[in-house]
């Protein structure tokens, strides 16, 4: 069954600013599901509005069989929320603000330990400290435990890593995972691409409209050039020579390395691509083939949508 | 309930974890108590004052006499030249100069028109007022009782004068304490009530933890209800507090019921309350909220009569008084605690007040409900 459908929304911001267009997708009860895209892409704009914060200008959504519109005031009870900012009350303790969500959404903290018990042992000893004096890893660890302590259906996850270290970043994905054996179905949102891949499925939106919705690894199959990479030691006249490369291609630095994805037979192109950077004087390292990871392919998709 | 009983503990929590906004509250009545009542008086001690006498007769000496004998003027002494008496005035040496004529006396016992020139420096329009009152009356008394006196000469020539007197009712003494003191509780309600609710509202909005409630099942209104209960008892509190220290500093009891006025302070402070809210929902961020405070509050207190009594204002100030809750409540406040006034003499006050409560709530309800859906 779908927990959560939404067909053809659309969101205009000031009558100019199309945030959102014909944003179509269903998620599976239980699945693990990733929104993934730049700053801008519409994001947060999709969680305002399947969070019941935002009314969007047309389109249905439907949460749990109920209506998002008509019946907000149920799917409030049904779903919890992560913003993409920390918006617990800093000048209350820990426990305080679990107590106090807890009685927002007329839930029991002793019926419910169970769904956060794995995360609040990590924030049990600091109870008595306030929110605003954690780490930004703890903080969110707070804040997950206050949207799911109502034993949500649903929980929404607005960029849940944004300005979270790397370790604290891991574990808050192990966390998710266990969430998600509970029954929870889960819809995140994160512009990091290497956590696109922990993802059942993802979404790839851009500029407001969804590019792409698949499982990673079909995403990663259905990449459609070759890819190759080689180091150079100054990238940025290697990019500006490359605007003039007769190969039909598609390059974007990737650190000190370039990342080029031919469309080309490669026997025959290889010579001469290196034919090519030698008569404009580029030193390169050797060029390897690699395979694409989730982030290229998220670049040639874009790119594939910008040329149609 | 549960839920609002929360709301309302966890702002308790917060007000009393706030070091910043508890000492607000605290220390702002007792320093505006101590300070304000002491500064903003209009009460004239001293009056300066200096005599070009052409005529030195003996009607003049007896009026300077009375002068100097009353306790308000100072006298500089007796000079002939204007020219220096100007210049007294003029680097505020003197408030008043007073120049008898040539033949003042004479003119004075034959009947004829005289003239008696008091200058006063109007740069202070109270001082210079009432000290040409207090001139006038010295005057005037000094007037019948030469005419008392010189009866037997000619009565149909000697000029008739007006004996004014003035006796200030319910402040006898014109004591401006007893008029800021009860003003200045005004002025704390008020700001309790709008000010740091609008501040707490819009920070919520800052921090972002009214989209978190927003997201969950609470009804605006139980919402609202938990946000102004603590306000408003926060508001009560400090009313009382400013009551207490009226009385043990400045002695001033409240002459009428005391329930009564914390009824009616109870609705004037829904009024507040709401306008805090529905500011807050109209602003951004505190800065904002701020600036509309502000901007509010001096238009109410100018316009409110604490200053300026609202009679003398001109007809249009009284048409934009109509929608200013705080000159409504200071009308109260002055009848209910100086006159000591029952409650029909502020009925009408009191309707006017809840009606606004009434529509300022409901507005508040109205545009929060429209930003946050």
């Amino acid at each position: 069954m779908e927990a959560l459908s939404v067909h053809q929304v659309n969101k205009v911001y000031n009558k100019t600013v199309q945030a959102l267009q014909d944003i179509t997708f269903d998620i599976q009860e239980g699945e693990l599901f990733g929104l993934v895209g730049p700053d801008g892409a519409g994001k947060s704009t999709l969680f305002n509005i399947l969070t019941t914060l935002l009314l969007p200008d047309s389109g249905n959504i439907r949460i749990l069989g109920l209506d998002l519109i008509n019946d907000y005031k149920q799917v409030r009870q049904e779903i919890g929320y992560l913003p993409g900012t920390f918006s617990l009350y800093p000048d209350l303790s820990v426990k305080e603000n679990l107590d106090f969500f807890a009685v927002m959404y007329k839930s029991d903290i002793e019926q419910n330990m169970d769904i956060i018990r794995p995360i609040w042992k990590q924030i049990e000893p600091f109870s008595k400290r306030k929110a605003g004096k954690l780490s930004g890893g703890m903080k969110q660890k707070l804040a997950l435990c206050c949207a799911l302590i109502h034993r949500p259906k649903i929980l929404f996850l607005d960029e849940p890593t944004t300005g979270v270290d790397p370790v604290s970043r891991k574990e808050f994905w192990e966390i998710l995972q266990t969430i998600r054996t509970q029954g929870i179905t889960v819809l995140v949102s994160t512009p990091y691409m290497d956590e696109a891949t922990l993802c059942d499925r993802i979404a790839l939106i851009q500029n407001g409209k969804i590019l792409e919705i698949n499982t990673p690894a079909d995403i990663m199959k259905q990449f459609r050039g070759c890819l190759y990479t080689f180091r150079s030691e100054d990238i940025f006249s290697l990019l500006n020579a490359l605007k003039e490369c007769p190969l039909k291609c598609n390059y974007y630095p990737y650190g000190e390395y370039c990342h080029i994805a031919f469309y080309e037979d490669m026997e025959k192109a290889m010579p001469t691509f290196i034919q090519f950077l030698d008569e404009r004087k580029q030193e390169h390292g050797e060029i390897k083939p690699i395979q694409p990871s989730i982030e290229d392919c998220f670049i040639e998709i874009v790119k594939m949508n910008r040329h149609e | 309930m549960r839920t609002i009983l929360i709301l309302i503990k966890k702002e308790f929590l917060q007000v009393f974890r706030n070091p910043l906004l508890l000492s607000i509250l605290i220390v702002a009545p007792m320093v505006q108590f101590m300070i304000f009542p002491f500064c903003a008086d209009y009460e004239i001690k001293v009056l300066d004052i200096v005599f070009i006498d052409h005529d030195h007769s003996s009607v003049t000496q007896d009026i300077i006499h009375n002068f100097n004998a009353s306790d308000i003027f100072v006298s500089h002494g007796v000079i002939d030249n204007k020219k220096e008496a100007n210049k007294m005035l003029k680097h505020d040496k003197v408030d008043i100069i007073i120049e008898f004529p040539n033949n003042f006396e004479q003119d004075l016992l034959s009947g004829e028109a005289t003239r008696l020139a008091i200058t006063a420096n109007a740069i202070n329009t109270t001082k210079a007022g009432i000290g040409v009152g207090y001139t006038q009356e010295i005057i005037g008394g000094y007037m019948q009782e030469f005419q008392e006196r010189h009866a037997h000469y000619d009565p149909d020539k000697i000029p008739a004068t007006l004996n004014l007197s003035y006796i200030y009712w319910y402040n006898e003494q014109m004591n401006y304490k007893n008029l800021i003191v009860p003003g200045i509780l005004v002025i704390l309600v008020t700001l309790i009530g709008c000010y740091v609710t609008a501040l707490n509202l819009v920070r919520e909005k800052e921090i972002g933890t009214i989209e978190q409630i927003n997201v969950t099942p609470i009804r605006r209104w139980q919402f609202l209800i938990g946000k102004m209960i603590p306000f408003w008892i926060l508001g009560m509190a400090e009313f009382i507090l400013g009551l207490v220290i009226m009385k043990i500093v400045f002695g001033i009891t409240v002459q009428g019921s005391i329930p009564m006025l914390l009824g009616i302070t109870a609705i004037y402070l829904f009024v507040m309350l709401g306008l805090g809210f529905f500011i807050s929902s109209v602003s951004e961020n505190q800065l904002q909220a701020m600036f509309i405070v502000l901007f509010l509050f001096i238009v109410f207190v100018l316009l409110s009569g604490l200053f300026t009594p609202t009679e003398g204002m001109p007809k249009w100030a009284h048409y934009i008084n109509y929608a200013n809750p705080m000159s409504f409540y200071m009308e109260v406040i002055k009848k209910v605690v100086l006159k000591g006034s029952a409650f029909i003499s502020v009925q009408r006050e009191t309707i006017i007040l809840t009606v606004m409560a009434v529509i300022v709530n409901t507005g508040a309800i109205l545009s929060y409900q429209e930003k946050s859906k």
